[in-house]
């Protein structure tokens, strides 16, 4: 529950930054807290490349970011993201979630090998990042939503019970190229900005 | 592992090319090369050869085969158009890397490993797509393709890794709505109607190069890729006991088909023009699927992949011709082999006999009409609109009549377009080699469609 709540303090923190640096940082904290969430299901070697692929993905993004001033005001974007992700996490919950009528305890600290929080931590990053996207000016925030909505798919895929190592490795080089390409975006609209 | 080896070499290719991009003499020799010697691997691997690579499974199919070639072929005459007529040197990797994308998800067989290596192949353009930022839109083109991409790619991997996580005895609309999400995100990386608006942007703002490479690699690709993810996923029963999925399906396909012939018999353009004629032409392939039906399966896969080679010889013709007459309104007189090609490569698109293109729609019209009479009207009439758009584009090339007939230095257009025609013919005329793997893998989907 704890990695859960981080997760969405962190979620909130990016979405509502006004740089772009912040909210790489913020991201870092994002990827971290749902690697704690789900450590119990993945092997080293698959934490060491969710985490390396997350840390390549935020570190582009504040390099792409050139100073700590840049960045887009999410103004009542913000406020409109976050009610639509609450709203869209709650409706994906009770319609998508495993359906079982056995009661479901979530430990505070520790594994949750149920996976309700992981499932609950996956449809709020996606929520929430497609009502980022949807709402995005700049591809500073378009890159923002894009790589939350890998994060909560990478959750999503963590609770499937096949060989992971190929798909991990697929999924980090896709928050790679997100950020890259995200950051292509970025250096070039600034570009277009400021000529 | 051998089954790997294509998509590797071009991956390992793109790799070097990027680092030689500043040299054009030489990176686009060597993507050249790579492309070739990817062919040949390709054209001399046994069918059904599987293997094993990152605990991912892959298995080279006959249709996985002929759309490798197809999109290799395909891309080395983009390749060879950009290093003789159009230098662009970052073209030459993201081609590489867009084919090795393309090849990996042909051979792989995990839905979700098929759909994220979609994602990034779909991904890569965007460094080629942005270009003359302060002269041009091409930046906010470049981006609104990154935001559909990523819509896309998430949603529909999410839905399938859901669809994969959930017990059977769940309700069934638990699975109708996994399948409409999967449905809606490929209408966003197919740019179907009404999610093509970045399409009409990029249609208009990026190199002719770089929109062939997407139109006529990336979403022939993404089609394929969509059929095989419905056979693979298991979804298919689900859909063939919900009509409302196929009806979504049907909608999306018929909207798109009449949409965009619509737009592009009015298009102010010829890359307009190509680009709605190819949203044109997916539609009526999803058509084709949705009717769950062999000849409409075999149907659409054949017009996607003939849409794809003719929509990559006619976009090589439309840059060609607006460089030669710019400022002005393109013309035969100044390029009258591109002009030329514009055209022959405007008859497969628009599915005329004897070419490759007119079985597919053949086989897609009549299935349409047994489905119901109303959908199989509206692909005629589509394709009624598909041809007048392309006859506009003939008399705005030649209505001021040529007048002392130029042809044009390097006319590396015009041979592509010629290229193309020939092989577009020969294969109309022996259409047996291409539809063969195609009808393979049908069965296989009806197959998938009522499990034993």
């Amino acid at each position: 529950m704890i990695a859960l709540g981080i997760i969405a303090l962190a979620t909130l923190a990016a979405n509502g930054s006004r740089q772009l640096r912040y909210s790489a940082v913020a991201l870092l904290g994002v990827s971290l807290a749902a690697n704690v969430l789900t450590a119990g299901q993945l092997t080293v070697t698959q934490l060491a490349l969710e985490g390396a692929g997350a840390l390549v993905a935020c570190g582009v993004l504040y390099v792409a970011a050139r100073d700590r001033t840049y960045g887009e005001d999410p103004g009542w974007r913000l406020w409109v993201a976050t009610i639509v992700a609450a709203a869209a996490t709650a409706a994906c919950f009770a319609t998508l979630r495993t359906a079982s009528s056995e009661s479901v305890s979530v430990p505070l600290v520790g594994e949750d090998p149920s996976g309700v929080t992981a499932q609950v931590a996956a449809f709020w990053l996606i929520s929430s990042g497609v009502a980022i996207l949807v709402t995005a000016r700049t591809p500073v925030r378009g890159s923002l939503g894009a790589l939350l909505m890998i994060t909560g798919v990478e959750l999503l895929i963590r609770l499937l019970a096949v060989p992971q190592l190929g798909l991990t490795l697929l999924l980090a080089w896709i928050e790679v190229v997100v950020a890259l390409a995200g950051a292509f975006l970025i250096v070039n609209e600034r570009a277009v900005r400021e000529a | 592992m051998t089954a790997a080896y294509p998509a590797l070499a071009l991956a390992l290719a793109a790799c070097i090319s990027f680092a030689l991009r500043k040299r054009l003499p030489i990176v686009g020799p060597f993507s050249l090369l790579a492309i070739g010697v990817a062919f040949g691997l390709v054209a001399n691997g046994a069918p059904d050869t599987i293997g094993t690579v990152l605990d991912l499974d892959l298995r080279v199919t006959a249709l996985g085969k002929l759309a490798s070639l197809v999109i290799l072929a395909t891309l080395f005459l983009l390749v060879l158009d950009v290093w003789i007529d159009e230098p662009a040197y970052n073209f030459f990797p993201t081609a590489l890397a867009v084919g090795a994308a393309a090849l990996g998800v042909l051979i792989l067989t995990a839905p979700l490993a098929i759909f994220g290596l979609l994602v990034v192949g779909l991904l890569v353009p965007v460094g080629s797509f942005t270009f003359q930022i302060q002269r041009n839109r091409s930046v906010e083109a470049a981006t609104r393709h990154f935001a559909f991409v990523a819509l896309g790619g998430s949603l529909g991997i999410g839905a399938l890794a859901l669809d994969a996580s959930l017990p059977h005895d769940q309700p069934a609309n638990t699975f109708v709505l996994l399948a409409v999400v999967l449905v809606v995100a490929f209408a966003l990386l197919l740019a179907a109607i009404p999610f093509h608006t970045h399409a009409a942007l990029l249609a208009s703002e990026v190199p002719a190069a770089a929109l062939a490479l997407y139109f006529g690699v990336l979403v022939p690709t993404t089609f394929v890729a969509f059929v095989e993810i419905l056979t693979l996923s298991g979804l298919l029963p689900a859909i063939v006991q919900v009509v409302k999925i196929q009806d979504l399906l049907h909608g999306i396909g018929l909207a798109s088909a009449i949409g965009g012939a619509f737009l592009a018999s009015g298009s102010p353009d010829l890359r307009r023009l190509v680009v709605y004629s190819v949203i044109s032409n997916l539609g009526a392939a999803l058509v084709g699927i949705a009717t769950l039906s062999g000849p409409g399966i075999i149907g659409a896969l054949a017009s996607v992949i003939v849409t794809g080679a003719s929509a990559s010889g006619q976009l090589l013709a439309a840059g060609t011709l607006e460089r030669r007459a710019s400022p002005g309104r393109p013309s035969a007189s100044l390029a009258p082999l591109a002009a030329l090609a514009f055209v022959v490569c405007g008859f497969a698109m628009i599915g005329a006999p004897p070419l490759l293109g007119f079985p597919g729609r053949f086989f897609m019209e009549l299935i349409a009409y047994q489905f119901a009479p109303i959908t199989g009207a509206a692909l005629v009439v589509a394709t009624l609109l598909l041809i007048v758009g392309q006859l506009r584009a003939v008399v705005a090339l030649f209505g001021s009549g040529v007048t002392g007939w130029s042809v044009e230095r390097r006319p590396v257009a015009g041979i592509i377009g010629a290229v193309v025609f020939l092989g577009l013919l020969v294969g109309g005329i022996q259409p047996d080699g291409f539809l063969a793997p195609i009808a393979a893998f049908a069965d296989e989907f009806l197959r998938a469609l009522r499990p034993l």
